[in-house]
């Protein structure tokens, strides 16, 4: 117990307060989330999700845009219409190397973490 | 001479591969501070804007979606229970800026920096090869609360102040955007800039050499499309497609005498507030990569003498531009005439009547896309003569704020043949 103390305040230390159905860990540009208590697929889709959308932005943007409901750039609504608005915008974008199966798991997924924060 | 320019491309080559590797590399120009985002939001690649980049640049410096006033933490959220820790990470950093009475949380100002290498084999000094810091610019830009936006450029170096038609430590733009007057789409704009006439602003380009169809003059007339003038803009987003503005100008306080308007509409891809279009993710589509972007333009104005002779410039311009977006391909389509009822200031007069074409194929390469290739053809016919150029050009952006640019220019002119290569880079920080 001695040692299990310590290492629980330590791991309270590296997370952050989330919502009821989602664990974020990390701080700043290190936020993302806790996949381990993901469904199968949706663990698959946040493979694709930290690796593709890494290349421009951090997680940091899409941990705020699920939790709080805004997307913290354009200050609008971060909804399931907004999802697959940005699935479609990655879609279109000339360099998002992101096909359209990738997408739309990557929407699946938003879409996912929307309900899981509204819980 | 050979030996020293071989050794300042191995200078540069050397400086710019460390950088190709380089990760999460933010650039921080103004509105990439106020809006605390990548430069690639905006331009897919350095300086060149995308959709998002143009739609902001239509909606007076503001994400077009968003009203006067609107506060990101103030929206409603889906549970309605952010959690404290995630605000202070996202939308409560722009909240404080946004309350201390609309004063941009960060000095809203930045800097550009363009130096070159050249090699002309028609120099008119001899010196075929010249290693020149050729500008120093100073920026800024932003909005108050949303309702406002400001846009500024001074030149605080030039190196050849007769290439600037400006001149060095010059305001070269200085304008305010009230933006949605009144509660109407329109939006007013005041000060120095360049009049809305072509699709894309001078700086809208990965390599140094403009447009013929924005940059050239006729005879002595100091008028371009590009030239920055003082003006009064309205322009408004109408149907979410459609992009009109009017203006005049004061051409030496005769306000009236040069008018102008443009029209714009936009047929697939993002609309002119940012907007996606509606894709259907279950089915592929030529038409979901496809987007065209068309306009026109015209422009009529009046050049006094500069000479005091009372020989003034009547003369008009026409033009059209289209602008095809397909994947990691871009074409570029631009075409413009007029008449210059005296552009040499000159008794007799001498009407001339110009004619310049230019187009460009541009392709992305890279994932976020570091590399441009492109080629441009250019005819211009100013009534004198004409003159044709072929440019391939290869830009590379090792991150996000700077552009080095390699161009070769072939130009075919009436009485001789001009060589000339350009390696240019950018900086803006």
């Amino acid at each position: 117990m001695r040692k299990l103390l310590p290492a629980i305040l330590i791991l309270c230390l590296f997370s952050t307060a989330a919502q009821a159905g989602l664990t974020v860990v990390g701080k700043g540009d290190n936020m993302r989330f806790d996949p381990s208590a993901f469904p199968p697929a949706m663990k698959s889709a946040y493979e694709i999700m930290k690796v593709r959308c890494i290349k421009c932005h951090t997680l940091e943007r899409t941990v705020v845009a699920i939790t709080t409901g805004i997307a913290p750039i354009s200050g609008q609504p971060f909804d399931r219409k907004a999802t697959k608005a940005y699935g479609v915008k990655m879609l279109r974008k000339p360099d998002s190397n992101m096909n359209r199966q990738e997408i739309k798991v990557t929407v699946d997924l938003m879409n996912y973490l929307l309900d899981e924060a509204a819980r | 001479m050979q030996n020293a320019v071989v050794a300042v491309l191995a200078l540069l080559i050397a400086v710019a591969l460390p950088l190709a590797d380089a990760q999460n590399a933010y650039a921080i120009p103004a509105f990439s501070r106020q809006c605390r985002t990548e430069c690639s939001t905006c331009h897919t690649l350095f300086p060149e804007l995308n959709e998002y980049g143009q739609a902001f640049l239509k909606n007076g410096y503001v994400y077009a979606n968003k009203q006067a006033g609107e506060k990101a933490g103030e929206a409603a959220t889906p549970s309605g229970k952010a959690s404290p820790g995630q605000m202070q990470a996202g939308s409560k950093e722009k909240i404080k800026g946004l309350l201390l009475s609309g004063i941009p949380k960060w000095i809203p100002l930045s800097a550009s920096v363009n130096q070159s290498l050249s090699y002309n084999d028609h120099a008119p000094d001899g010196d075929h090869w010249h290693f020149t810091t050729r500008d120093v610019v100073l920026q800024a830009g932003g909005s108050f609360l949303d309702q406002v936006g400001f846009y500024a450029t001074g030149n605080i170096y030039v190196h050849d102040s007769s290439s600037s038609q400006n001149g060095p430590n010059r305001l070269d733009e200085l304008f305010l955007v009230w933006r949605r007057i009144l509660g109407a789409p329109v939006n007013i704009k005041f000060g120095k800039f360049e009049p809305k006439l072509s699709l894309w602003k001078k700086s809208d380009k990965v390599i140094a050499n403009s447009f013929a169809t924005s940059a050239f003059k006729v005879g002595n007339s100091p008028f371009s499309l590009q030239s920055t003038q003082d003006a009064l803009e309205a322009n408004a987003v109408v149907a979410d497609r459609l992009f009109m503005a009017a203006g005049m100008v004061d051409q030496h306080g005769e306000i009236g005498k040069d008018a102008y308007g443009h029209l714009s509409y936009r047929i697939g891809g993002a609309d002119f507030l940012g907007n996606e279009p509606e894709v259907d993710l279950e089915k592929e589509s030529v038409w979901d990569y496809l987007s065209m972007t068309l306009a026109v333009y015209g422009y009529k104005g009046f050049n006094k003498d500069p000479f005091g002779s009372g020989n003034g410039n009547n003369f008009y311009r026409i033009g059209g531009d289209l602008d095809i977006l397909y994947k990691r391909a871009r074409l570029r389509f631009s075409c413009v005439s007029g008449e210059d009822s005296n552009s040499g200031f000159i008794f007799p007069k001498t009407e001339r009547n110009p004619l310049v074409v230019a187009t460009e194929a541009e392709y992305y390469f890279g994932s976020p896309a570091k590399v441009a290739g492109l080629f441009r053809y250019e005819y211009q016919n100013d009534g004198t003569g004409v003159v044709r150029r072929y440019i391939p050009a290869i830009a590379y952006i090792p991150l996000q704020n700077i552009n080095l640019a390699l161009s070769y220019m072939h130009e075919d002119q009436p009485q001789s043949i001009n060589r000339q290569l350009l390696l240019d880079v950018t900086l803006s920080f």
